[in-house]
């Protein structure tokens, strides 16, 4: 396990400028907390792009199958029902009146899918505890969680990242 | 993001992210006061009044509604049709705006999906009682029926509708609980009593704002508004398809999806604006619900009542273009036969009363705009009860001619209605953050008051430069 | 500032389709006139939509105070200096050809003593009649053509002069076309298109044919601002910037397609007689590859081409997307006009495509002279840094 220690910054951007002056001078920085999503920070500190999207893509496609599959199974295989002048005795006769079932059908997949992915990777569930370094990190301040794993460095760490714009240096809870 | 100087703020009085943090929590942490109360006491009466003329219904059967053989939809689905409308501007606000990237729905985007989800469940209860045995709704799932063999029936756009508001609901739910999350995690860490870090701590889910949380949340965030502006779209096309799908005269018209959409966007922002301007002056957000984004909202109302100005000259054109006597003689018997005041009512608040806000001078009126918010959902629910009523009563042969009166019962019920609407309106208020804190922090920088003034010193510095 | 100079290709260009046009014109009057007045109101139609949708596009971003596209406002405002040819050549087309165009305007319907009297087109009588009609076309023109040329006028002015006075003005005017635009959208779609089949009707109609033409007025701007920014003309107009035309040809795709099974699917479910007959005819054997093939082109092509946010940010995927779309959006027009006057027997031939090669190649002209007329980025716009500095 290593160990961390936590930058307060009271600007985003401050912060965001700090980020590769740090990292040249070897600095390793795990995360960044911040009480907004702040743009680009996340190609800065090296996340690779979510695949969310393309998650709810598939799911979407799942719920769109699975309502042609129970339209046809229900309305043209299991009870032909003629309604309307309109017998049901052909899928493609009939799928005019089956777009808005199937078209509900996908958003809903694709909606409810890609939420649940969300919140299972991004551990937000409820019951779980939350990691907070600093209690101000869901106000105004932006929090960078820094490796310090040599304790003995811990000092000229703390020095340099005040250095670059850090209000204060602390370890968690602290 | 860089902003045009001509552009005005959108957060007055030189707010900070912690002033935010601070006002916006200051009314959940607080004491209600007094207008919180008395506007409270009165909605839970309203609700158990409710509850009364429901139990009455189910009790007796719907035959002590006013409805009969000839009109056999009265108040019932023009209630919900009208509560699925008012539906309808939260999703818009929150999503459409969204991907128009339109700053200023950050303010106003909270609650209006707060309201989207209060209306559509009063918009359910119709549903419910209208179907006559509440106690059957597995009726409209796609279950054997009477768990036989026989299915529901997938060419009946009443089930489409099942599909379509079930859909609605818990997406918005769910959209709206995403976005909650962040501002949950905010009453957390600041909370000064164990209660409420326990309650919010559990509402907050363990949220942490890291940079990768907030990658996927705005991921999240972009897609759903993507596939909620096709399905909000989707509901109130299929909420018209109930009445466009059938032959009947004064509903079989191929402009209904989108006119009925456009009316539901347009009645929908009225109700955020009674809402939102009685929220502001209550608990003090007048910096944040500004008389810009007033405005607005204001212009969205002109432009969605125009287009239905516009869908309704339409039908009366066609109607009359279209050489079928049954036709005409609908559109005609809506303007002058026994139910014209409906329809004068429907022309007057929906059609002229929006072109008042032409003017920038009545726009920007708080008092004008809340008056003509109400005036505006009187209208758009006398849109439903013409199309509705005025088109039942007279059918194609005299023996289906007939009048309708609601019941005090029927009343009852849309009268509690408004006080379910309300009771769970002012739980939000006093419960959740009223403005999506985390969103408006990141326009702090670009569009508040201290941003334009240094924005304007740096625009002369800029220009003396050359 | 910089203006765009004509080259030699543009020249060769318009002029060939020109050229090219006259000559499938030219045979088509001498072997099928009908066909080819029909295909002269299509293709002149679907022109004149395009140059209105870039007046639309044009208006509405000040009606909305739009900035991310300041920089490109010179594309869709050049479009919209084809109205005033158009406009003209509709009044032409309906003068010399209204015979055989629209069945309508012969007299003998409304003779009651007549083998040929239809009832229900004398009861449209107050409204479809030739002189009413002219009296439209011509207030649609001065609508359309003078809302395009005083907002040149606007244009030409800030340029000269900066200073915010034309953007208000201009602001000011917008507001009143768009006004103007969401009545004549729909009568004007009535009047030209919906009465080719006199006795049928669908009050989405005017609605139905704005979402279609928005769609391929957003792609021809795509395609234009394309193929200017590859000539550098548009130093400041990135992927950014054509990531939102994208995003504008996706979603109106998808609002075409949902209006297109809305009238659909209402129609086909009620089955009335009257409204139906419109989509029998265009389902006949010979009509029905192309009905089905209108519909797969305008919404799959969009719809799973430019889904994802790289795709829209590649001009290539854009350009491919788009030529297809505008092929799309041509049958449907095609498919509203000329099985209306040719029932089965209409065709693709020479003569279509030549007809549309001509107004083709009329507007293209009409557009590089505009574009070489006034700076192709208005650098006096108020947003205009905005513009520059947008990022998605």
């Amino acid at each position: 396990m290593s160990k961390y220690i936590f930058a307060v910054y009271n600007d985003e951007d401050v912060l965001m400028q700090n980020i590769k002056p740090l990292r040249s001078q070897g600095v390793r920085i795990k995360e960044v907390f911040s009480p907004f999503p702040i743009h680009g920070m996340d190609h800065l500190i090296g996340h690779k792009r979510t695949r969310i999207a393309i998650c709810s893509f598939i799911y979407g496609a799942i719920g769109c199958l699975l309502a042609i599959w129970m339209t046809q199974y229900m309305m043209i295989a299991d009870w032909p029902m003629d309604i309307g002048g309109k017998p049901s005795f052909a899928y493609y006769k009939n799928v005019p009146a089956f777009v808005p079932i199937i078209f509900e059908s996908a958003v809903f997949c694709a909606a409810h899918g890609m939420v649940l992915t969300f919140y299972l990777r991004s551990k937000t569930l409820p019951g779980v505890t939350a990691f907070v370094p600093d209690k101000r990190m869901t106000d105004d301040r932006f929090i960078m969680q820094v490796e310090c794993n040599d304790a003995s460095k811990k000092a000229d760490l703390t020095n340099l990242l005040l250095k670059h714009g850090a209000e204060e240096v602390k370890e968690y809870g602290k | 993001m860089y902003e045009a100087p001509i552009r005005e703020p959108l957060i007055l009085g030189d707010k900070t992210n912690h002033d935010i943090t601070e006002d916006i929590c200051r009314p959940i942490e607080g004491k209600a006061n007094k207008y919180w109360w008395w506007c409270f006491i009165v909605a839970v009466a309203a609700l158990l009044w409710w509850v009364l003329c429901v139990a009455i219904t189910v009790g007796e059967g719907i035959g002590v509604w006013g409805i009969n053989n000839i009109v056999d939809w009265g108040w019932d689905i023009t209630n919900f049709v009208w509560w699925v409308g008012i539906g309808h501007a939260g999703t818009l606000i929150s999503a459409v705006l969204l991907l128009f990237r339109q700053k200023w729905r950050l303010s106003i985007n909270r609650s209006a999906e707060a309201m989207t989800i209060f209306a559509v469940i009063c918009a359910a209860t119709f549903l419910l009682t209208h179907i006559g045995r509440p106690w059957l709704p597995y009726w409209l799932l796609p279950l054997p029926n009477q768990f036989g063999s026989l299915w529901v029936n997938f060419n009946s756009p009443l089930i489409w509708d099942t599909f379509a508001v079930t859909t609605y609901f818990t997406v918005s739910l769910v959209f709206w609980y995403t976005g909650l999350i962040p501002d949950f995690a905010v009453i957390r860490d600041r909370a000064k009593t164990s209660a409420t870090k326990f309650w919010y701590g559990l509402l907050a889910f363990g949220w942490t704002g890291s940079s990768k949380n907030w990658q996927r949340f705005e991921e999240v965030s972009l897609v759903l508004a993507g596939i909620s502006t096709p399905l909000v779209l989707s509901v109130h096309t299929i909420v018209s398809m109930d009445f466009a799908t059938s032959v009947l005269p004064g509903w079989h018209a191929t402009i209904f999806p989108p006119y009925f959409v456009a009316g539901a966007i347009f009645s929908g922002f009225a109700m955020v604006q009674t809402l939102l301007i009685i929220t502001r002056k209550v608990l003090g957000l007048e910096n944040y619900i500004t008389t810009l984004h007033i405005d607005m909202m204001n212009r969205i109302i002109l432009v969605t009542g125009s287009i239905v100005g516009i869908a309704y000259i339409t039908e009366f054109f066609i109607a009359w273009y279209s050489g079928v006597e049954y036709e005409s003689y609908c559109f005609i018997n809506r303007a002058t036969g026994y139910y014209w005041w409906a329809y004068a009512s429907m022309m007057t608040c929906n059609v002229v009363s929006p072109q008042l806000f032409w003017f920038k001078k009545l726009r920007t009126n708080i008092t004008f705009t809340f008056v003509l918010s109400i005036v505006v959902n009187i209208g758009m629910w006398f849109e439903r009860f013409v199309i509705i009523v005025s088109s039942l009563h007279r059918a194609f042969v005299p023996s289906e001619w007939g009048t309708y009166h609601p019941s005090w019962v029927e009343v009852g019920i849309y009268v509690g209605s408004l006080g379910l609407f309300f009771t769970l309106f002012l739980l939000f208020a006093r419960f959740f953050p009223v403005i999506a804190m985390s969103e408006l922090k990141t326009i702090v920088k670009s569009s508040s008051t201290q941003a334009k003034r240094e924005a304007l010193k740096h625009g002369h510095s800029h220009v003396s430069h050359h | 500032m910089k203006n765009y100079t004509i080259t030699k290709n543009n020249k060769i260009l318009s002029f060939g389709l020109i050229a090219f046009g006259v000559v499938g014109i030219a045979y088509g009057f001498a072997t099928d006139p009908t066909r080819t007045w029909a295909s002269l109101l299509q293709s002149n139609f679907f022109l004149l939509a395009i140059a209105l949708c870039g007046l639309f596009f044009y208006t509405f971003q000040f009606a909305a105070e739009a900035g991310w596209a300041a920089g490109i406002l010179r594309v869709p405002l050049a479009m919209a200096q084809f109205l005033p040819h158009a406009c003209v050549a509709l009044l032409l087309i309906f003068i010399f050809g209204h015979h055989d165009l629209y069945h309508w305007t012969h007299a003998e319907l409304y003779d009651k003593n007549s083998p040929h009297f239809d009832e229900i087109l004398y009861g449209k009588k107050a409204f479809l009649n030739i002189p009413f009609f002219v009296i439209r076309l011509i207030l649609y023109g001065i609508i359309w053509a003078g809302s395009a040329v005083l907002l040149r006028k606007y244009a030409l002015e800030e340029d000269r002069v900066g200073g915010t006075e034309n953007y208000w003005k201009t602001s000011k005017l917008s507001h009143v076309f768009l006004v103007l635009f969401a009545i004549t959208s729909s009568t004007g779609a009535w009047d030209i298109l919906m009465s080719v089949d006199a006795h049928w009707f669908s009050t989405l109609f005017g609605w139905y044919i704005f979402s279609g033409l928005f769609v391929t007025g957003l792609t021809v701007m795509g395609i234009l601002t394309i193929y200017l920014k590859r000539n550098g003309y548009f130093p400041k107009v990135n992927e950014n910037h054509i990531h939102d035309i994208g995003k504008y040809m996706f979603a109106f795709s998808i609002f075409w397609t949902y209006l297109w099974f809305s009238q659909f699917m209402l129609i086909w479910y009620a089955n009335l007689p009257e409204e139906v007959a419109y989509y029998a005819l265009r389902q006949e054997p010979e009509l029905r590859p192309i009905f089905i093939l209108n519909f797969v082109i305008n919404f799959t092509i969009p719809f799973l081409v430019l889904m994802s946010r790289d795709s829209k940010r590649k001009e290539n995927t854009v350009l491919v997307a788009g030529a297809l779309m505008i092929i799309g959006h041509w049958l449907d027009v095609w498919l509203i006009v000329m099985p209306g006057i040719m029932g089965t027997h209409a065709h693709i031939g020479i003569i279509e495509i030549g007809a549309t090669c001509f107004f083709a190649g009329l507007f293209l002209y009409v557009f590089f002279n505009s574009m070489s007329k006034t700076a192709v980025v208005p650098e006096n716009h108020p947003m205009i840094e905005e513009s520059y500095h947008f990022y998605l």
